[in-house]
Order: structure tokens, then C-alpha cells, then sequence
């Protein structure tokens, strides 16, 4: 099987713990789990674009994956027709959908509306629901094709058949058309499908808006959020103004977000903790260490909990702009009210404490760490061997890098420069030379990017060496 | 020591790096060599690294120090010891500035 959109990654997963044999035995389609979306993002937004009606679940037995092996459209039929004769059972909807999912994968829109055709023909049990359409509607949607016209054979198939395209129908198309990056596509499906049959609900709205800022201008963004207010009444709600907010931030454009922030008290909206923990962020970006305790007294005033995010953005905010020991005291305070600190805690602490010179403190911070039984990550580590190099304690970051290197942990670009510089500086050329094949061998960083620094690094050293600077 | 942030300039720098990763044609020592009529200036520091390590051609009492053979000598400037640090300077002897 080929791609799945993320939608439907979750329901994957979820389908391959249920036995295959018990699958065939289900009779009706029964009610999916929720797909989660955008996985990979912090729980903050994908907690609240969960989708209650986004597309049904399709199950792919994991034997029927790689059943169709030829996107020709006569060896899908006789593949079919094998499988139905070969099998005792009713076979139940799910199942169609399945084959017709894993053929779509490889196949056309086309060869897979006459799939399906032959399906009803050939069993005459099967009737067609609307997930069997939002399979071939999600294949439509990532075929390529410039103008919406494999889209729209489907929809028209769909509502010949008498299922007029819901909201889960847009989520599909929508999600479906973001991630093979058809961003205007999507705009204009939008129009059409509002003015035809069901304009997208709260979530497809949000996953539009998130998609727009990640991938066009500010400007792009506004105007669709104007466009929904102006035809459809569709007024942006608190996560959307959290992703509009986040999206300013990471563009370090404070000023934006401010506005964005009064707009969202005039508008009556109360800021939760996902807000002002993207706030925080925002003022971490700028390292403004008294403004990232404002936000979070804010928090405190408002009767807003602080959660384990504005946490570690707060000592993150702080250790970024020097202030260590206030950072220190939040540690407490978090663990106090009842967090847990994990590894981006520690590190951002250990960090702080690395920029101040104090690296011995913040090597004893790793066994206190480990003693509280949470495991450093490769972040950690190599935040301290930036540290133990730049504080001139070579034999320690020495160590630590055997260490990291017996792990296979890979090298970030400071670390690594940083580590080289190091040894460099001590004469240990050899090793720096060492440092630099496992930074290629491991690909912690491109084969140009780590010899640069190799290269400039003995250039340096040569040159500090002929001035009598170094050893 | 230089600045961290002229070191990124240096890697994000397109000239530089199509500098390091562009093929050259190259002079008929370093063909001999490396037994190919075209390489990069990073491949070709590669191949001489390898070379070094896999014949183990350091110094037993000096690993910074490469005791060159003789075909490693034809390329390096006939010297028969080079220090490491210099390595990557000899290398760049064969890859001059192309002319404007």
C-alpha cells in the first residue's frame, strides 16, 4: 500500500491489532475510532482539531495490502472475482472498501470508479456507502491533475448515487488536497462545496487555516478567514486564533501577535493555557526573560493552570536569557505542583547553566536527572558537550562523546563544531579527524557541512599556531 | 576562533559550498590518483582520508602526522611527512579559483 493521508494513519494503526480473521466476521461497519490528527505536532492543537465526523475508518486487512499488484484494471477485476469466490463468508462493506482502497493506491480515478461499478455488479450484497466514496474522493483528490475535474466526477457519482456530500465529505477533500499541497485547490473546493452542499465544519477550518500559515504568506491566511466570515458567517474560534498566534511567533513578529491577542479579547474569547503558552514561546524567541514571567503570573491571575508546556517554556524562556537561577526555582515550584520534569526540562536547564560557565553544575544536574529516573535524550547530551568544551574541560566532553558514540546518538552542528574546536586547540587533530568521520558516518550533519567546519577549524589553527597563540 | 556565526555564513554561503561539491576537472597527478578525470574538492579530500586510513599511512608515534607513500607524495607537494591540519589546504592547491 502506498500513501495514506494522516487522517487515516491512526485508523491504520488501530486496525492492524484487530485479528484479520475476526475482521471478516463483522457484519456491519462499525463506529471508527477517532483519528488523530496531525501526529506529529504537540498534543496542544491535535487535542482540539480532533475530528468527530472526519473520515469513517478503513480498515486494511494487512494481507489485503499488497493484493493488487498490477494497476491494470482486468487483472483488478479477476483479482476480485478470486477473492469473492475464495472466500465462505458474506463478505462485508469494510471489506470492499479495503480493496478498493489498496487499488486505488496504485491505480487511476478512472480504473477505480470501474472497480467499484464491477463490485456492485459482481456482488450483488455490496451497496456502496459514503466512506466507499470518500475513498475514491481522497484518490481524486491527490491525483495530478491541475483542474478539479477528477474531484468532481466523483462528487457527481456520489450524488447520482444519492449521497450528498456532508462535512466529513469536505474534511476528506480538503485534507486530501493539503497534503499533496494543492493549497489554491483547496480554496476554491471550499467555495463550491459551501454553495453546493455543506460548508466545512469548525475543524476542517482550523486544519485549512494551519495548513495556509505553514505553507503561504500572512496574507493568504487573513483572506480566507475573511472570506468564511463574509460568505459563510464562519468566524475564526480559539484555535484558530492559537495557530494564527503560534504562526506569528515562530516568525518572531510580536507585534502581530499582540494585535492578535487584543482582537481575541474583543472578541470574548477567554485565553486558555494553549494560548499563553504560545505567547510564552513568542517572548522565548525574543529571549525576554521578564516577559515570559509576566505571561505566566498572567496565567496564575487569569486562574489559568499551568501545565507541563509552560513549564519547560518558562525555563526554557529563562535559561535562554541568563536567568539561571530563576529558572532553577521554577524547576522547583513545577515539581511542587505536581510535574513531572522530563528531559527538555532538564536540558534546557542544563543549558542555561552550560551558557553561565557553571557546567559542572549542570554535569551534576545530569545525575540528579538520572537519579529521578528520567532518561537523557541526545539533546542532552550534546548540550553538555558543547558546554564541557566551551569550558575547557576536553577529557570530560571526551568521555561523553564515547559515550553518546557507543549510543549511536548523533552530533548537532554546535556540539560538533564546538568539540572539533576543542580539539583542535589541544593539537588532537587525529581525533578531531575521528570526530569527523563518525559525524559523516552517523549523518548527524551533511558531509559539507561537517567538513567545512573541519576545514576552517585547522585553517584557524594553523594560523593561531604560526603567532605563537596555541599549542 | 571563528564566530559562530560567520561559520554558518560560511556553510549557508552557495558559492562555497558549490565550491566544495562541484566536479573539476582535474590535473593528470590527481587523475592518477583517484583514478576518475572529475571530482569535488569535499570527494577528493574523502578519498585521501580513506587513502590515509586504510593504509595506515599516520605516524605510530604521532597521529597528526601522515607519513606519505609515494603515491600520496605525487599529490601533496612530494613532501614525505604532511600534518593533518594542512591536509585540506594541500587538497585545495589542485582545486584553484576558477577565473572570472
Amino acid at each position: 500500500m502506498g500513501k495514506f493521508p494522516p487522517s487515516f494513519r491512526s485508523a491504520i494503526s488501530t486496525s492492524m491489532a484487530i485479528n484479520p480473521s475476526s475482521l471478516a466476521t463483522l457484519n456491519s461497519p462499525s463506529i471508527p475510532p477517532k483519528p488523530l490528527h496531525f501526529p506529529k505536532k504537540p498534543a496542544k492543537v491535535s487535542r482540539k482539531t480532533q475530528n468527530p465526523n472526519s473520515p469513517e475508518s478503513l480498515s486494511v486487512p494487512p494481507q489485503l495490502r499488497s493484493l493488487f499488484k498490477s494497476p491494470h484494471l482486468s487483472d483488478a477485476k479477476k483479482l476480485f472475482n478470486s477473492v469473492v469466490s475464495a472466500s465462505k463468508l458474506q463478505l462485508d462493506i469494510r471489506l470492499h472498501n479495503s480493496l478498493l482502497q489498496s487499488y486505488a493506491a496504485i491505480a487511476t480515478v478512472q480504473d477505480s470508479i470501474s472497480l467499484l461499478n464491477h463490485m456492485i455488479k459482481a456482488s450483488p450484497s455490496f451497496s456502496p456507502d459514503r466512506s466507499t466514496y470518500h475513498v475514491l474522493l481522497s484518490q481524486s483528490c491527490k491525483a495530478p491533475d491541475t483542474l478539479l475535474s477528477h474531484v468532481h466526477q466523483v462528487l457527481n457519482l456520489m450524488v447520482n448515487k444519492g449521497v450528498t456530500p456532508n462535512q466529513a465529505t469536505v474534511d476528506v477533500a480538503i485534507r486530501s488536497l493539503c497534503s499533496s499541497g494543492r493549497e489554491d485547490d483547496v480554496i476554491e473546493l471550499i467555495r463550491e462545496l459551501s454553495s453546493k452542499h455543506s460548508p466545512p465544519d469548525g475543524y476542517t477550518y482550523n486544519f485549512v487555516v494551519k495548513h495556509l500559515c505553514k505553507t503561504r504568506a500572512l496574507a493568504t491566511v487573513y483572506n480566507f478567514i475573511y472570506e468564511m466570515r463574509d460568505s459563510l458567517g464562519m468566524k475564526p474560534d480559539l484555535v484558530t486564533y492559537t495557530i494564527l498566534i503560534d504562526n506569528v511567533c515562530n516568525t518572531k513578529n510580536l507585534r502581530e501577535a499582540l494585535r492578535l491577542v487584543g482582537i481575541l479579547s474583543e472578541e470574548g474569547f477567554k485565553p486558555d493555557c494553549f494560548v499563553y503558552n504560545t505567547i510564552m514561546k513568542g517572548y522565548c524567541m525574543l529571549s525576554r526573560g521578564s516577559e515570559v514571567v509576566g505571561v505566566y503570573k498572567r496565567m496564575k491571575d487569569e486562574g489559568v493552570e499551568p501545565d507541563l508546556v509552560t513549564y519547560n517554556t518558562l525555563i526554557f524562556g529563562l535559561s535562554k536569557s541568563g536567568r539561571v537561577k530563576d529558572a532553577r526555582k521554577y524547576l522547583d515550584i513545577m515539581e511542587e505542583a505536581g510535574h513531572f520534569p522530563d528531559a527538555v526540562t532538564y536540558t534546557s536547564l542544563m543549558n542555561g547553566m552550560c551558557r553561565e560557565g557553571d557546567t559542572i553544575g549542570a554535569l551534576r544536574l545530569l545525575e540528579e536527572m538520572e537519579a529521578k529516573g528520567c532518561s537523557p535524550n541526545s539533546c542532552t547530551y550534546n548540550t553538555l558537550l558543547h558546554g564541557l568544551c566551551k569550558s575547557r574541560l576536553l577529557e570530560k566532553g571526551i568521555e561523553l562523546y564515547q559515550m553518546m558514540k557507543s549510543s549511536d546518538m548523533k552530533l548537532e552542528t554546535a556540539a560538533y563544531a564546538t568539540f572539533v574546536r576543542s580539539l583542535c586547540r589541544e593539537g588532537r587533530v587525529a581525533e578531531a579527524y575521528e570526530v569527523f568521520d563518525y559525524a559523516v558516518e552517523s549523518k548527524s550533519l551533511t558531509d559539507v557541512a561537517a567538513y567545512t567546519t573541519l576545514e576552517s577549524t585547522l585553517k584557524w589553527s594553523r594560523k593561531a599556531r604560526e603567532q605563537g597563540l596555541a599549542v | 576562533m571563528l564566530p559562530q556565526r560567520m561559520k554558518k555564513a560560511i556553510a549557508d554561503n552557495p558559492k562555497k559550498v558549490a565550491n566544495l561539491i562541484d566536479l573539476v576537472n582535474l590535473p593528470s597527478t590527481v587523475r592518477e590518483f583517484v583514478g576518475q578525470s572529475q571530482i569535488s574538492r569535499l570527494g577528493c579530500f574523502m578519498r585521501v582520508w580513506s587513502y590515509i586510513k586504510s593504509n595506515n599511512l599516520q605516524d605510530p608515534n604521532n597521529k597528526n602526522v601522515v607519513n606519505c607513500d609515494e603515491k600520496l607524495k605525487r599529490i601533496l607537494l612530494g613532501k614525505p611527512q604532511v600534518e593533518l591540519t594542512e591536509l585540506p589546504a594541500l587538497i585545495k592547491l589542485h582545486f584553484p579559483k576558477e577565473p572570472k
